[in-house]
Parts: C-alpha cells; structure tokens; sequence
C-alpha cells in the first residue's frame, strides 16, 4: 500500500523556497495552510472517507509576526515509523505513482517544516494514527537539512482506544495573518466548491468559518495506473528498468506501460528497430535514449486511460457552487478525456448564474487543476484567455451579469505555465477542451435563461389579466346581481385555463427559476 | 316612448349576460359594433354617416383588451347605478365617480398599482361603446356632457317652465341645455339659422345685432360641436324648416366641423339620424374666398403637415366627393395656404356683413 522514496536536495529546497511558494510571510502562511489541507484531502477522498478537517491559525507573537497553524483530519493516517520520514525527508511520498492527488512532489510538508524551523527554530508536531492501528503517535521533528534527514527531538505512543485514525499537524512559524487572511478565506471557499463532501471548520484569530458538508457523495476514487509510452522521460525509463527483474523488452512494454498489448508492442518494436528478447538491463543509455525518443514518436499507441484521472463531475460541482458562491443555477459538464503528450486530462466547465454573485462587466472565474484552487497568476492562465475570448452574446447574456465560471482541469500531469504553479499553460489539447468544455456549460445556461424567460412572461401574462378579476367582479356583480366571489373565481379559472397552468402551478415554475437558493440537505457527518 | 326604466333593462341584461358567461366558464366577450372610419357608410339617401355591420369583439382573456374590458364594465356598473339611483350624472361626474388605483398582489408578492382609467377620453369611450353595443343612446341613459352650445335670435323656447327669449340677452346668449329634446319651441319668427364655428365671431355679430338685422338665429358650439348643439340645429332645420348655413375658419379642420353638423361623425355615426341636418349649407371661408374675395397676405397662413394630412383625409371621405368640395380641397392642397374667419377683416370690421349677405343671398354656399 505504501512505497516511500528518498531524494536528497533539502539543503537546497531551503534556498529556493519561493519556487514553492514561500517568498514571504504572507504566502508562506497560505501556503503552509494549502499543504495541511491539500495532504488531509488527499488522505481521505482518495480512500472514500468523507474528509472533515479543523484548521486553526492562532497569533503565538504579535511582535515578532509568529503565528500557529494546526490541521487536523479524520484520513487514513500514517503508520508510526513512517512519520520521521514524510516530516522530515524531502522528496519522500507514497505519491509517485501514476494516479490523480492533489500532491505529487513530496515536498509540501518538509518545505512547511523547513520554512517553520527556519523562521520560529520550533519543530513541527504530529500526532497520527493509521486506519485499525491500535496506538496514537505523537512526534516533535525537525529537518537536518545537511542529510536531508529527521531529527526526533520528542516520540510519545497512545493506546487508541476509540480506533481514532487521522492526522494532526501543528507548526510554528513567521506569518502575516491579516495580510494572508482574504486569500485563505478564499481558498478555503473555493476548496469547499470543489470538494462539498469535505466539512471544513475554520478558525482564525478574528474570524471563524464553518464550511458544512453539503453531500455525502464523494467523487469515484482514482485508481492507480501506468505511464503512457509517450509520457516517459529519460529519468523515469531507468527508474522502471531498475525496479524490471530481469524482463524482455516485449514483457516490459506490456507489463509496464499504459495501453500496450502484445500486437501493440510487437509492432511497435518491430518499426523502432528493438529486438523483442532483448533483456531492458542490457539497455545501453543510448538505447534507452533512441526508446524514449521511438516511444514518443510512434503513431500507434492507444489513447491513454483515464481511469486514474478523478474528475469531481457535474453534480457535485453544482451542489458545491450553489452552495458557496450562492448561486441561482449552476450548470456544470465533464467532458470525456482527452490526452496531450501522452498524459490523459479531463476538463470540467460550471456556469454559475444569479443570486448572491456580485454583477460584473466580466464573469468571475474560479479556476482548479486537479481539484486545487488556483488563486495567484489569473491573467497566465489560458482559462482566462478562453473566457474572455468566449462569446456570451451567443448564450443570452448580457453585461454587467451574475455570473462566475469554474474551470477544472484533472490531469496525471498539469502543464503549470510557471513555478508557482498557479496557472496552467497554453496547451492547444487544453484550451480546446476548455472551450467546448464551457460551450456546453454555457448551453445549459442559454436553455435555463429562455426557460426563464418565457415563464416570466406567463406569469407576466397571467397578471395583466388577473389584475382586473376583482374590479371587473364587483361591477359586474352590482350590474347584474350575481354573487362577486363566485364571478372572481370563474374569472381566476378562465385565466388558469387559458394560461394552461393552475395559479400554484406557475408560481412553482417562476420560483424553481428565480428564487434564491435552498440550502443543500445537511447531513451529518459519518 | 322607451321609459329610463326599459333603458336600465337593456343595460342590465348586458351585464347579466357577461356574468352568466363567466359562471358558465365561457369566456365573456363583448359585442361591439366598430366605431371607425371602415366601420362607417355614407348613406347616399339619407346624406349622413351611418354606422355599419362591423362588430368588435372586446374579450377578458386578450391582454391587449383586458383594460378596456374592466373599464367597459366599470362604465356599465356606474351607469346602471346612476338610473337605479335616479340621478343624472355628466361624463365628468362619470369620470370622477370611476377613477380609482386597482392594487394587486401577485402571487410572489409584488404589489401592481393601476389606475382604472387617467384621461377622460377613456372613460367617455367606453360610454360610446356601451350606447353601441346596448343601443342605449347617452341622452336616454340620463348622462349628459358638458353643453358649449348657445344662440341668439328671435326665437321663445320654454325651460322648466319658464319662457325664455333668446332675442332678449342683450349682449350675452342663450345656453343650450343637456337635453335640449325637452326644450319646448314656442315661438320662430327667423329667416335663417347662422351656425358659426368660433364663439369671438359670434359675440362679434351679436353686438353688431347681424341677427335682429337679418332676422337670424346665431348659434355657436365653440368648435367642434356637441351633441345638444348638434340635435337642437337638426330640431330648427326639421321642425321649423329654417334654412341653415355654416361658417367655419377656412381649413379643412373647420370644413370636418361643417361636414358633422351636416352629415354625422365618424365617431358617432350610431347618431347621426338624430343629430345631422343634411340641408345644412356651407357658406365659407372657402379656399376659393381668398382670391375671390381678395384677402391681403396678412391674414394668409401657411398649411402645416397636419393640415395637409387632415385634408388628404377629407378627400378620401365618401361625403365629401363632392365636385365643389374635390376642388376646394384640392384647390388648398395646391396653395397650402388657410384663412380664419377674421381675415375677412382685411376691408373693414363691417365686411363680415358683406360677405354672409353675399354668399346667402348669391346663394354662393356649397350645399
Ligand atoms: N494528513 C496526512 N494524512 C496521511 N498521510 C499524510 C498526511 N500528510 C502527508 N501524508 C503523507 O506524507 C507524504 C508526504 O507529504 P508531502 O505533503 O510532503 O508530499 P505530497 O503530498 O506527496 O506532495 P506535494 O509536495 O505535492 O505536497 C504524502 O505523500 C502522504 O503519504
Ligand atoms: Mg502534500
């Protein structure tokens, strides 16, 4: 279940700590905050656990800015000996698989440790327990960043009675809250849009927000796969002939790759110059180079799967966006998956119209790659470029609007436009998916706004005429000495019949469109 | 003669009508004879406007026609309220009684305020419609407007008893009452009625005491005549068989004037038996007056648009295809140029004299 790897480069993730989005107090905050809950996510949607998450951020020195951040889940946890190591070693993950996660690096909680021991010299501290384990772990450890290894500095065990599994994470560390504070309110909300199966209780030093689980349906876990021939480096090719016992060339490209069949690998083999029996360990380097090179070349392969990719799926994006932006209707669509250089995506459009969304000249856009807000870089990303470049005219609306657009892209590997990986990059495969992904979003949103319309001007119309029903019934009841009330009600029934619709009936209809959302059905928390 | 009391029966039994659709789940419709222009036939023998076949269907379930069929009900209730109540209300009292805001809550709460009616054009409408489609005529219902009308003249008629000489007002007239078919004529010793269209000539002429010279009754209406006015020069004409000639302003409005003390109204064609006096002579001013009687450019106006489109509208009336009118009409349409009665003035105050003693005993008018 668990396959741990060591990489040696602390020392030199502690120098280059804004590649990873600690430049400065203010992002070293939100970011700290976007790794606890990105790992507590991860920890347990992908075991289909409904993830509830406390997070706290207290002000420990006002004077020297020195804040707390504490995180805690109800996730699979980690077992007690691999604690020292997911804390304290750089480039140690049970991620490295080819499988959706919000992380992939295995760098977010060391830089976290890194950044907190370097600026309050104070350990992390971490108290785990793994699903059906029958103690609790609780450890102090810092990072010796010259062995890239951890220091223990405390290690308690617990009896776990209760069978309490999850993890709790406390770091101290330099951090400006009120500077911080909107973009972690932001990013918490926009989790919670993409993630409303997960219970997020938030407090901060002047502010608390309770963001409550508004489905129990959690999003099919991902299962885990293979690389596509077309998707290997150099790197990773010889990392997989290292791990390939003694195989064929033929075995390995059946056995380890995405989409290769025998015919498939034959043939390919057979065009690439390879002869088939060959073992992979008697590769030269320059063998393995000109395989890369065919691999990717080659015509031949099969798409991609995409089993592994974890969308969030329409429904759930529409509960999510009501739910926080507040929305009147929220139109949402998956598309099927796409692949570009070998890595399978999936683009998720929603159009959120009305309600409590402020009006403006352009539509709000809330973009995620695999289920992460992305909040820095908006004007980098080629979401925005898609939207602004969308022709709304087309789809009945008309600015100033209450709009927002939610655009996510899930993919085994996101093409980040930068470092900080907060934007997504001009990818043609993406854009293209983007686009049609939004056409049809904004399809639905077309037919809901001349539904709308139309049930406007049947209820218009059954009021310029049930207006008069009083006045036109009592004249013609003094007139013609017939009852009033009976007259109005056959007058009322007239309309009715002549409208097609009982009163109750239309006013049904004009509210289902125009009436401001109901609150999504709370469910407790398992 | 039809009682106030058979009236009110005509106008109940509408109503009745109407509700009993609505309790029988039909839509109630409202039968209305056309008062328009296409709806309107000369009637060659008669020489007046008569109303025709068309029928306009008034319904509550066409949004177009909703309001007007809340304020023809509204009309009827008021109506049939003044005859059971005995009163004798005018078109303004009719007016005020019926306007009021209609408020309705809809059914998401938002409040629609609408006033029954905001002009009185509206209300006065729908009680022509209610006179059509009822064959109720105004004056039977007991509702009266206000009257313009006035003479002078040797002439006695006796109002509620008390005998009035209308050659006895000194400078002041005679008021026409509401319903001057209740008038009793007692006594005519006139030669001719003069009908003029601007009550300024009409005072003008009585302080010149043309009439006493002429031996003529003066009537006015101020403009575009009333009904009473109307009726009471038709009473003259067919009861005392005086001759009657009209003078108007020389524009095609003032002609229209002419042509609806003779012929009817497009409007009130239903009437026009009782009201028009197709003997009626039209003795000016005419387009030809101008040159024939050589007004000075002074008193030369220049038509306007609505001018030209009124008189473009004139010659497309079937009453109106007359020789003598074609040519006057067309004769303005090629000068585009009017005259009012004051432009007579153009030879002296006194010319207005000159010119009605020419035209009638020339026998200069167009019939
Ligand atoms: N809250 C948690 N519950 C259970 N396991 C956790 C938790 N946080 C971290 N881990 C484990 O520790 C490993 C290292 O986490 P870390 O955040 O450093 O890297 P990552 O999440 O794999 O990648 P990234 O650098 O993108 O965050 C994870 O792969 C996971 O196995
Ligand atoms: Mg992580």
């Amino acid at each position: 279940m668990y396959a741990y790897e060591a990489l040696p480069v602390a020392e030199w993730f502690r120098r280059n700590r804004e590649l990873a989005g600690f430049h400065n107090p203010t992002r070293a905050l939100y970011q700290t905050v976007r790794e606890l809950v990105e790992n507590s996510l991860d920890a347990t949607e992908t075991y289909g656990i409904l993830p509830t998450i406390y997070l706290r951020i207290n002000i420990e020195d006002e004077q020297k800015s020195w804040v707390s951040v504490y995180a805690e889940d109800n996730g699979i946890g980690i077992p007690g000996a691999e604690i020292p190591n997911v804390f304290g070693r750089v480039f140690y993950s049970s991620k490295y698989r080819i499988k959706q996660h919000r992380g992939v690096f295995g760098l977010g909680l060391k830089m976290v440790v890194l950044y907190a021991q370097s600026t309050t010299n104070k350990p992390v501290y971490v108290r785990s327990a793994a699903l059906k384990s029958d103690k609790i772990y609780e450890y102090q450890i810092m990072i010796d960043t010259n062995s890239n290894s951890p220091i223990i500095l405390d290690r308690k065990e617990y009896p776990n009675k209760y069978r309490w599994h999850g993890t709790a994470v406390k770091v101290y560390l330099e951090g400006s809250w009120l500077a911080a504070k909107k973009r972690i309110e932001d990013y918490l909300k926009r989790t919670a849009i993409i993630a409303p199966y997960a219970e997020i209780a938030f407090k901060g030093p002047d502010m608390e927000l309770w963001l409550k689980r508004r489905t129990t349906k959690l999003p099919p876990a991902p299962k885990e796969g293979l690389p596509h021939p077309k998707s290997v480096d150099v790197d990773t090719l010889k990392q997989m002939v290292a791990e390939s016992r003694g195989m064929t060339l033929l075995e390995f490209l059946m056995e380890s790759f995405d989409a290769v069949g025998e015919g498939t690998a034959k043939v390919f083999l057979e065009w690439a110059g390879f002869n088939p029996n060959m073992k992979v360990t008697a590769m030269t380097p320059e063998e393995m180079v000109k395989l890369v090179e065919k691999m990717k070349q080659y015509g031949g392969w099969r798409r991609p799967r995409s089993e592994w990719l974890s969308p969030v799926g329409a429904e759930l994006l529409e509960i999510g966006a009501k739910a926080i932006l507040g929305a009147e209707a929220v139109f949402a669509v998956t598309r099927k998956p796409e692949s570009y250089g070998g890595h399978p995506f999936i683009v998720e459009a929603a159009v959120a119209w009305g309600g409590q969304i402020p009006p403006s000249d352009k539509p709000v856009l809330l973009r995620y790659a695999n289920k992460i807000p992305l909040l820095y870089d908006e004007g980098a990303d080629v979401a925005r470029k898609v939207v602004d470049e969308f022709n709304w005219q087309n789809y009945k609306v008309k600015f100033p609007a209450s709009l927002a657009v939610i655009i996510h892209v899930c993919s085994t590997k996101i093409p980040y436009a930068s470092a900080g990986k907060e934007a997504i990059a001009e990818v043609p495969e993406i854009e293209k998916e983007m686009r049609l992904a939004l056409r049809d979003a904004a399809k639905k949103l077309r037919l809901y706004l001349s539904r709308k319309e139309k049930e406007m001007e049947m209820f218009n119309r059954y009021v310029s005429l049930a207006k008069y029903v009083d006045e036109i019934a009592h004249n013609l009841a003094i007139t013609s000495r017939l009852d009033k009330d009976k007259l109005a009600k056959h007058l009322h029934k007239l309309i009715e019949t002549k409208i097609g619709l009982t009163v109750e009936e239309l006013v049904k209809h004009t509210l289902s469109l125009s009436a401001a959302p109901q609150e999504a059905e709370e469910t407790a928390a398992q | 003669m039809t009682t106030r009391a058979e009236f009110l029966k005509r106008l109940e039994s509408w109503g009745v009508k109407l509700a009993k659709d609505v309790l029988e789940l039909k839509e109630p419709v409202m039968e209305i004879p056309a008062r328009t222009l296409g709806n309107t036939i000369w009637d060659e023998k008669a020489r007046m406007l008569k109303l025709g076949p068309e029928k306009m269907h008034r319904r509550f379930l066409d949004m177009k026609e909703a309001r007007r069929f809340m304020q023809t009900v509204l009309m009827l209730r008021l109506i049939v309220e003044a005859i059971r109540e005995d009163v004798y209300p005018t078109i303004r009292d009719l007016y005020y009684n019926g306007k009021h805001t209609i408020s309705f809550k809809d059914p998401l709460s938002r409040v629609h305020r609408e006033n029954t009616w905001d002009e009185q054009s509206e209300s006065n409408a729908v009680i022509e419609d209610i006179e059509v489609a009822t064959n109720v005529l105004r004056e039977e219902m007991g509702v009266s407007a206000d009257v313009k009308g006035k003479i002078v003249g040797p002439i006695v008629v006796r109002s509620q008893g008390y005998e009035l000489d209308a050659s006895k007002f000194g400078e002041t007239a005679l008021s026409l009452p509401v319903n001057v078919d209740g008038l009793e004529i007692v006594k005519v010793e006139a030669a001719y009625v003069l009908v003029v269209e601007k009550d300024a000539i009409f005072q003008r002429l009585v302080r010149e005491k043309y009439w006493s010279q002429e031996n003529a009754i003066l009537v006015t209406a101020k403009g575009m005549p009333d009904r009473a006015t109307r009726r009471f020069v038709r009473r003259l004409n067919e009861e005392y068989k005086l001759p009657v000639y009209v003078l108007t302003d020389g524009d095609p409005y003032g002609w229209y004037i002419y042509s609806v003390y003779k012929s009817g109204s497009i409007k009130l064609s239903y009437e026009s038996e009782r009201l028009a006096t197709p003997d009626a002579k039209f003795l000016g001013l005419t387009a030809t007056d101008i040159d024939a009687y050589k007004i000075s450019d002074n008193y030369v106006i220049a038509a306007n648009d609505r001018d030209v489109k009124r008189a473009q509208e004139l010659l497309r009336y079937p009453w109106f295809q007359k020789p003598e009118w074609t040519r006057e009409v067309n004769l303005f349409l090629k000068k585009k140029k009017k005259v009012e009665i004051e432009a007579l003035s153009t030879h002296g105050l006194k010319f207005l004299h000159d010119y009605l003693k020419d035209k009638i005993r020339g026998k200069k008018f167009i019939d």
